[in-house]
Formats: C-alpha cells, sequence, structure tokens
C-alpha cells in the first residue's frame, strides 16, 4: 500500500472509533425523540456522570488492590450503567413527566434546566478539573511499511469498536424481538393508541430514558477510558456532537443514529486529516445543513407526519 | 437565674465582638484578586491567591500599610472574558482601589477598560499578551514578561539548541496560544526554518488522533504548542500511545502539575518556557517556608509574580502615602522596587522592562529543572 493510503487507513481508524461513540450517545437522543417527539439535552451529561462513575469506581477497585483488569472494567461497566440509568430515569421524572401534555418548549426548558443542574452539581461535587486516570489499555498493533508510514490500532480502539457493535447488536434484537421492545415501537408510532390499548405507556417512556442512559454510560466508559480524562463539561460538547449525529441520520431512527454517529466521526477525522484540523466543525457541521436541506428528515428518517 | 445571666454574658460578649469586628473593617485596605476560582484552569487562580495572601499576610505582621491592615478579597472570574468584565464592575462597586488579576489574558483585556476609566489600580501576575498594555492605560500593571518576549525566547532556544528537522507549530485558537504560537512561527521563519504544519485545535476537544496522524505523516520531529496544559496533556498522551515521539515545547501555559497527571510519562521531558522559578531563589527562602507551613504549594510560575504585585502596590503606597491609582502609577512608572521576583523597573506602558522567563525541561513527578 502507499504512504497515502496507510494514511487514509489511519484516519478512517480514528474517525470510526470516535464516530462509534458518538453513535452510542446519539441513540439516547433518537429513542426520546422518536417516541415522546422530544429532545432530551440533559443526555450529554448523563454521558459525563458515567464516565465519572467508572473513574471512582476504577480508582476505587485499584485503590483496594483488586488488580484484574477484566474484573475492574466489568463492575465500572455495571456501575456506570446502573448510576447512569437511575439519573436518566430521575430527569424523565423530575423534568418530562410533570410537564407532559403541555407546550413542547416546556419540557425542552426544563431539560435544560436539567443539564445545568446536572453539571454544576458535578462541578461542586467532584470539582472543574481535570481528572486522569493512567492508561488502563494499552498497547495494539501496528502495521504498514514502516519507512512509508506505520499505521497503529490500539486495544483500546479495538475495544470501542467491539463494545459498541454489541451494545448496538443487543439494542437492535431488545427493540425488534422482546415485548417492550414491541410496545416501545407502538409508543413511538401512536402514543395516545398504545395508551387506550392498555400499554403503560409512562413506563414505556421511563424504559427509553433508561435505554438511552444505559448506552451513554457505556460511550461514557469508552471514552473516558480512551481520553484519560474527564472533567464536568464534557457532556455539553459530547451532546451537541451526539445531537448532531441522530439528526444527520434522521432522528427518530435507531439505523439512523447509528449511521450518523459513523458519518460524523470518519468526516471529523477526513476533515483534520486533508485540511488544518480547526476546520473539522466547519465541515462537519457544513455537511449537517446541507444534509438538512435535502433531506430535512435526515438520512434514514421517515418524512415527518404530523402528530395530532 | 444561672441561664439567664449566661445568656446576658453571652450576648453582651457578642455585642463587643461585634463592635470589635466593626471597627477592625474600617482599617482594612482591601485588596481584589480578581482569576479563576473555579473552572478549568482554576489551580492558576489558586497560584495567584497563594502568592498575595502570603504577601498581605507578610506586610500585615510587619503592621501594615500607613496605618492600615491590608485584606484580599477574591473575586472568581472562571477566566472566562464576561464574567471578568462582570468582575471588574463588582470590585468597582465595592470600592476596591486595587487589584491583583486577571490571570487569563482573554479575561484581563475587557477588564482593563473598566479599571483604567474608574482609576483601578490593576497589577497582573499572569497576563502575558502583548495587546494588553499597547492601549495607553494609566494604571495598567504586570509583574511577568509579555508573550512576545516568551516567543522569541523559544525561537531562539528552537535554533540554537534544538536543531530540529521538522517542525510544526499548533495552538488553541485562542488570543494567548495562538498569539505565541503565531510569533514563534514568524520568528523561526525570519531565521530560514519554516514550519511544515501550522495549524489549531479546539479548546476543550479530547480527541486529538487525528492530529497526530498528521503530524506523523508529516515526519515532525518537533512540536511547538501555543496553549494550556489540558489539551497539550491529553496530545503528549495520546502521541505516546499511537508512536510518535517528537520533542514538544509550550509556553508557561502547559507548566502545571496536571501536565503531568494528565500526560503521565508521556510528560516527561517536554520543553516550556516559564518564568524562572523564583522560589528557588534564595531570597525567598523564609518566604517559601512559611508558604510550606500552611500547607501550600509555593512552586506554581504565578505564586511569586502575585507576591511581587502585592509589594510594588504597597511600597508605592507607603511612599506616596496614597492610595489614588494615579498618584501610584506615577510613582510605578518613575520608580524602581526590590521584589520577590528582583528588581522591578517598567516601561512607559508598563511592563517590566527586563524578561522574566527561562525555557525549563518538565518531568513527569510534576517537577521542572532549567533545560541545557
Amino acid at each position: 500500500m502507499s504512504e497515502f493510503s496507510l494514511y487514509l487507513l489511519q484516519q478512517l481508524i480514528n474517525g470510526l472509533t470516535i464516530g462509534s461513540t458518538y453513535a452510542l450517545i446519539a441513540i439516547g437522543y433518537t429513542m426520546v425523540y422518536g417516541i415522546i417527539g422530544m429532545i432530551n439535552f440533559a443526555h450529554g451529561e448523563i454521558y459525563m456522570i458515567g464516565s465519572y462513575v467508572t473513574f471512582i469506581v476504577i480508582a476505587g477497585l485499584m485503590g483496594m488492590g483488586i488488580a484484574s483488569l477484566p474484573i475492574i472494567l466489568i463492575v465500572a461497566l455495571v456501575v456506570a450503567i446502573f448510576i447512569s440509568s437511575t439519573y436518566g430515569w430521575t430527569v424523565e421524572r423530575v423534568a418530562y413527566r410533570p410537564l407532559r401534555g403541555t407546550n413542547r418548549l416546556i419540557p425542552l426548558i426544563s431539560a435544560i434546566g436539567m443539564s445545568i443542574f446536572l453539571q454544576n452539581f458535578v462541578v461542586l461535587s467532584q470539582g472543574s478539573r481535570d481528572v486522569a486516570l493512567p492508561p488502563q489499555i494499552t498497547g495494539g498493533w501496528n502495521f504498514g511499511d514502516p519507512s512509508l508510514y506505520e499505521v497503529s490500532l490500539s486495544y483500546m480502539q479495538v475495544m470501542i469498536f467491539a463494545v459498541t457493535f454489541i451494545s448496538m447488536t443487543l439494542l437492535t434484537l431488545f427493540i425488534s424481538r422482546s415485548r417492550m421492545g414491541r410496545a416501545c415501537r407502538a409508543c413511538s408510532e401512536d402514543l395516545g393508541m398504545t395508551n387506550l390499548l392498555g400499554i403503560d405507556t409512562n413506563k414505556i417512556i421511563a424504559l427509553t430514558f433508561i435505554v438511552g442512559a444505559a448506552l451513554a454510560a457505556i460511550a461514557g466508559l469508552l471514552l473516558g477510558l480512551y481520553y484519560g480524562v474527564v472533567n464536568p463539561f464534557v457532556g455539553f460538547i459530547a451532546g451537541l456532537k451526539a445531537f448532531t449525529a441522530a439528526v444527520l441520520g434522521g432522528i427518530g431512527s435507531i439505523p439512523g443514529a447509528m449511521l450518523g454517529g459513523l458519518i460524523l466521526g470518519v468526516t471529523e477525522a477526513m476533515t483534520a486529516a486533508f485540511f488544518p484540523s480547526e476546520y473539522k466543525d466547519v465541515v462537519s457541521f457544513g455537511l449537517l445543513v446541507t444534509i438538512l436541506l435535502f433531506r430535512p428528515s435526515g438520512l434514514l428518517g421517515k418524512p415527518e407526519v404530523e402528530k395530532v | 437565674m444561672n441561664q439567664f445571666r449566661k445568656t446576658l454574658l453571652g450576648l453582651s460578649t457578642a455585642v463587643c465582638m461585634l463592635g470589635l469586628t466593626a471597627a477592625a473593617q474600617a482599617e482594612t485596605l482591601k485588596i481584589g484578586l480578581a482569576g479563576p476560582a473555579t473552572g478549568p484552569v482554576a489551580q492558576y487562580g489558586d497560584m495567584q491567591k497563594i502568592g498575595v495572601m502570603a504577601a498581605i499576610y507578610d506586610i500585615n505582621k510587619a503592621g501594615g500599610i500607613n496605618g492600615m491592615m491590608l485584606e484580599g478579597v477574591i473575586y472568581d472570574d472562571a477566566c472566562d472574558p464576561k464574567q471578568a468584565v462582570a468582575v471588574a464592575n463588582k470590585i468597582v462597586n465595592d470600592g476596591v482601589t486595587q487589584v491583583v488579576g486577571h490571570l487569563c489574558s482573554s479575561s484581563t483585556e475587557p477588564a482593563t477598560d473598566i479599571y483604567d476609566e474608574e482609576g483601578i489600580l490593576m497589577i497582573t501576575a499572569a497576563s502575558t499578551s502583548p495587546s494588553i498594555t499597547e492601549k495607553g492605560y494609566t494604571t495598567i500593571f504586570r509583574t511577568i514578561g509579555l508573550d512576545s518576549l516568551q516567543g522569541s525566547m523559544a525561537a531562539e532556544y528552537i535554533l540554537t539548541n534544538a536543531k530540529p528537522k521538522r517542525i510544526a507549530v499548533i495552538h488553541d485558537k485562542q488570543q494567548y496560544g495562538e498569539g505565541l504560537a503565531t510569533s514563534v512561527r514568524d520568528l523561526l521563519a525570519a531565521q530560514g526554518v519554516k514550519a511544515a504544519m501550522f495549524e489549531g485545535v479546539t479548546p476543550g476537544d479530547k480527541d486529538f488522533s487525528a492530529l497526530i496522524a498528521k503530524l506523523k505523516k508529516e515526519n515532525v520531529d518537533f512540536v511547538y504548542y501555543g496553549g494550556y496544559h489540558p489539551e497539550l496533556g491529553l496530545i503528549l498522551r495520546q502521541s505516546a500511545e499511537k508512536g510518535f515521539d517528537a520533542q514538544f515545547m509550550g509556553p508557561e501555559g502547559v507548566v502545571n502539575s496536571d501536565l503531568a497527571k494528565i500526560a503521565g510519562a508521556a510528560a516527561e521531558g517536554v520543553l516550556a518556557t516559564a518564568p524562572k522559578s523564583f522560589d528557588q531563589n534564595p531570597v525567598n527562602e523564609a518566604r517559601v517556608a512559611a508558604i510550606k507551613a500552611k500547607g501550600e504549594d509555593p512552586t506554581g510560575p504565578f505564586v511569586f509574580t502575585a507576591y511581587a504585585a502585592v509589594e510594588v502596590m504597597t511600597d508605592a503606597m507607603t511612599a506616596t502615602q496614597s492610595t489614588d491609582a494615579e498618584t501610584l502609577s506615577d510613582y510605578i512608572r518613575e520608580h524602581d522596587f526590590d521584589t520577590a521576583i528582583g528588581k522591578v523597573k517598567y516601561d512607559e506602558k508598563g511592563d517590566l522592562t527586563e524578561s522574566t522567563f527561562l525555557v525549563y525541561r518538565l518531568h513527569q513527578d510534576g517537577s521542572k529543572t532549567p533545560a541545557e
């Protein structure tokens, strides 16, 4: 392979890594939108909390003298999912449920309030500085001709792909095969009718927030380990990017969120590869505008049918 | 009965104490400390606080200034230009007439307008952007050298000591970082060394893998980074993971023990221009010991520049017997001061006439040693 194609491959790997985590967070936006037609602006903060919980658990376990990496990671994952899901459920209970049936703008504002609250809550309880964790999963494969360009694929990146792929598969199976999944799909088609047919829609909406939060917690763990640094402000940018990914793929569509995340990640990496990297946000958001101009419902979104 | 007496006694003591504090308050002279007490760069605010509080403590122990005790009041701007303006207005409203701060150049700049207009003496111990003193203000000074001096020092070191084959200049698109990066690039170009890459990153970004892949492709062996430690820390960490081992160099904004916390072993050997380690200066031995005794860290780059800022202010106040900013400013421009950072002399703009920087090599335990 030539130097150019090796370089392209490296940037593709970088883009897919960051893109798959965008996709994980984007699922939370798209599921909530698909069912209640609202944007959960506190979702980025749930991801941030997931990262913090991971750091606290890992530091705690290492402090207790547990050295086995798989045990540390599994415990961190379970605790992060549990705590983030609790926060996701609470956000729904506090900021959405009491406002159901009101003007759409009101829950939107209460969600922004929730986001500011959560961010400041973490600032006050954990401090506003960067918290760092030593690298846990090190090493990787290098291939390509070292005299031309050496492509590196770290074990951490492979783990990000693998965990994202497994989570996405499980989610797809859950939505398409399980009873609860069927209820979710019914809710997204017609919330009022589903309610009339005897399904507890409150429960399904709460479930949506919990599932979204669990995926955000997985992203929080993966990105926390990948970068090794977290601060209370990471949720805002990550949330914005994931929201963009969800809109790009077609908000309300789960495969759309996955696709949107990957496209956004790869676009960013490729822009940084061939233009000065300060243009990467310009290009990715330019792409968003262009796609929305020609396909207002996103790449895989269904054309909007006005809900009554 | 007994109970009643106790209460009465307690009440009268409380009243006496209230009276005392009121009397004491009337005697204090407030010095405002403007800088980040919260936010991602709050540790720089801590350094300033440690220095100013130590200076105030020493001066008060020696009897205060013109019969008045000093008191440091903290104003938090979180290094945010918008909050800096709000803080400056609050300082004006509170009647504080001497300010040490602000810290980040981008928040010092909007605040200076307000101080100059309202007649408040401001000495920044950390802002190095040249434009702060270029507007013809009378009451604005610093106890730290300029960005441009740091840039020329870095460029000189690169040309004479490091002699890299291919150099990249990266910055964080902010006033401080981009200003420095631009001056380094231009100074190198003037000597015939052309930067292979010159580009910006977004502050707060966590993923630099695309940038690192590009640096690797360009076969860069030296990177100058204009910006602060959170981004450089991540760039170093991710470079090490991706097997990119160039020599990195930064300005004093990256000199911070958090750099090593973020980057781990990858922080070893990074070069940086930083204010001279005044805590190593034998003159400051007693002050360092006093700060350590309080359980605080005297090694931060802004601790003794902040200490010196208070000294310049109070020396001028003692000499002029005044707290009027105009009178003090005139005095400061015309005289030399003997401070914790050595002899201090100002030019017409309010800048130091001598640079306070040196090139250091940083280590993974957070310490630094002068570079060879």
